[in-house]
This record gives structure tokens, sequence and C-alpha cells, in this order.
């Protein structure tokens, strides 16, 4: 396998390279079975990792982190309102 | 295609506008304003704290504290395009931190998965996977390909040069298949 390929084959995987020296590479692929399996593995990898799902910021977790922010005496103003079933509620008197 | 690409410059100016004025109220003492920097960037850095960390409540406390950060040190707030930077470095110093006291890692029990059952057990393997790599590998991963920042602003993140960060990049993606290696070729 051409070394400077194999050094490339990360970047590839990633988009990164320019598109000329990608269809270099893919060429030099069709030629090379090694190069070609290690182009689709590390795409497939690249692929995999980027397709990850990202975790959920909850409702629920955007307001414990203001009231963490709150009780350490910060009055920070945000645009959202604090949904009803979040907000602190007082016991009914008399 | 201009079409498309338009309105979203517009939001990007619209939101690097909306920004610059909220740093200059914080740098002008404005502790409210702090607010509307987290509405423009809470969600970001929980994601990111979320995968540096492993857990949904670590990430909350983590990114509470990074807003935290940001109100103590709003003297040295910059409106240069920098603040994403100094942010994210400020959110990863914290993650290094709790990692050292606690190692953390572990799977996300809370992560939400979609698709089907072998999609799902993938993306299980995959996280895993990601988990157990060495940090210094595992960083560029998260910025570059989960966060998908330029590689020059994950250098800067990372306190290490462009070329540095390729290296990682690069190792960690080997890294990274070669763990993964048996369960790709058993789902492609």
């Amino acid at each position: 396998m051409n070394d400077l390929y194999r050094k490339l084959v990360d970047l590839y995987a990633g988009g990164e390279l320019p598109a000329e020296l990608e269809s270099e590479m893919e060429a030099a692929a069709r030629q090379d079975p090694a190069l070609a399996q290690d182009m689709k593995s590390m795409k497939r990898t690249v692929w995999e990792i980027q397709s990850m799902p990202q975790p959920e910021f909850t409702e629920e977790s955007y307001q414990r982190i203001l009231m963490k922010v709150y009780a350490k005496g910060v009055a920070l103003q945000t645009q959202s309102p604090v949904p009803s079933h979040l907000q602190y509620q007082l016991p009914m008197q008399g | 295609m201009e079409a498309l690409v338009l309105p979203m410059q517009n939001e990007a100016l619209r939101d690097s506008l909306v920004e610059r004025r909220w740093l200059a109220a914080l740098a002008a003492g404005d502790e409210q304003a702090l607010g509307g920097i987290y509405e423009i960037y809470g969600e970001r850095i929980f994601r990111y704290t979320y995968r540096m960390l492993g857990n949904r409540s670590d990430a909350e406390d983590a990114t509470a504290e990074t807003f935290l950060r940001v109100l103590r040190r709003s003297s040295e707030l910059r409106a240069d395009g920098a603040f994403r930077t100094w942010l994210f470095r400020i959110a990863r110093n914290l993650c290094i931190d709790k990692l050292r006291q606690h190692k953390l890692m572990e799977l996300p029990a809370d992560a939400q998965y979609s698709g089907g059952e072998d999609k799902t057990a993938l993306r299980v393997t995959v996280q895993q996977a990601l988990a157990e790599l060495p940090i210094e590998y595992r960083e560029p991963l998260e910025l570059c390909d989960l966060q998908d920042m330029a590689a020059r602003e994950a250098a800067e993140i990372l306190c290490i040069s462009v070329p540095a960060l390729k290296s990682r990049l690069y190792r960690g993606r080997r890294a990274l298949r070669d763990k993964l290696s048996g369960t790709l070729e058993r789902t492609s």
C-alpha cells in the first residue's frame, strides 16, 4: 500500500481531502485491495462516530442547570419561561 | 443553492450579533446577560460535557459550573469570536478535573438511542469503544467528529498545535476502527 495514501486514509474518511486527491485515492484503491479495505473500514468508522445520537438536552436538564446557577446567587434571566411542572409550589393556606 | 445558503448565513450572522451584545453586557457587569449566553451555548456545552463525563447529572453540574466561571471571569471576556473556544476550554478543564477525581467514564445509562435492535447494539458498542479510548485520542474525536468543530478551533481548546490535533485524530480514528473492526464487519 502506498504509504502516503495510507496516511491520508483518515482524512479521506472524514471528507477532509480536496476532491481531486479524493478521486486520486479512489482510483488507487481500485488497484490496491488493502488500501480499498482500509478506506472502506475507516469511512464506516467515521460515519458511525458522526451519526452517534446526541445526548438529549431535556427541559428538565435545562431547568436544573439554571437552578444550580441560581443556587450560587446568580440572578440570570432567560427568555424561556419556567414550565409550570418545574416551578416550586407553595402549599395552600387556610 | 443560494436560497439555501443565504438564510443559514443570515442566521449565523444574527447569532453572532446577539452573542456580541450579550458578551458586551456581561463584560460591563450585567450579570443577567449570562442568561442570554446560556440560551446560545447551554445545549452545546451540556452535550459536550455529557459525552465527556458519561452521565446526565455530572454533565448538568459541569454545565452550570462552566457558566458560573464565565461570570467570575467576565472581565477577561472579548467579543472577538474567540469566546466559544474559551467557553469550551473552561468546560473541558472542568470535565478533566471531574474525570481525574472520580474516574467517571461509563456508558451513558440514559442516552437515547433510536432505530432497530442491531442499530442500537451497534451504537452502544461504538459509545463503549469511544469511552475506552485514551483521553488524548477521545477528545479530538469528540470535538471534530461529534461537535463538528474545525481542526484549528479544536486545537485551541485542547491547547495543542493543529498538526498535533490532526495526529491525535488520526490515531484516535484508527484505534476506534481497530476496536470496532469485528462489529463493523458483522453489521456491514
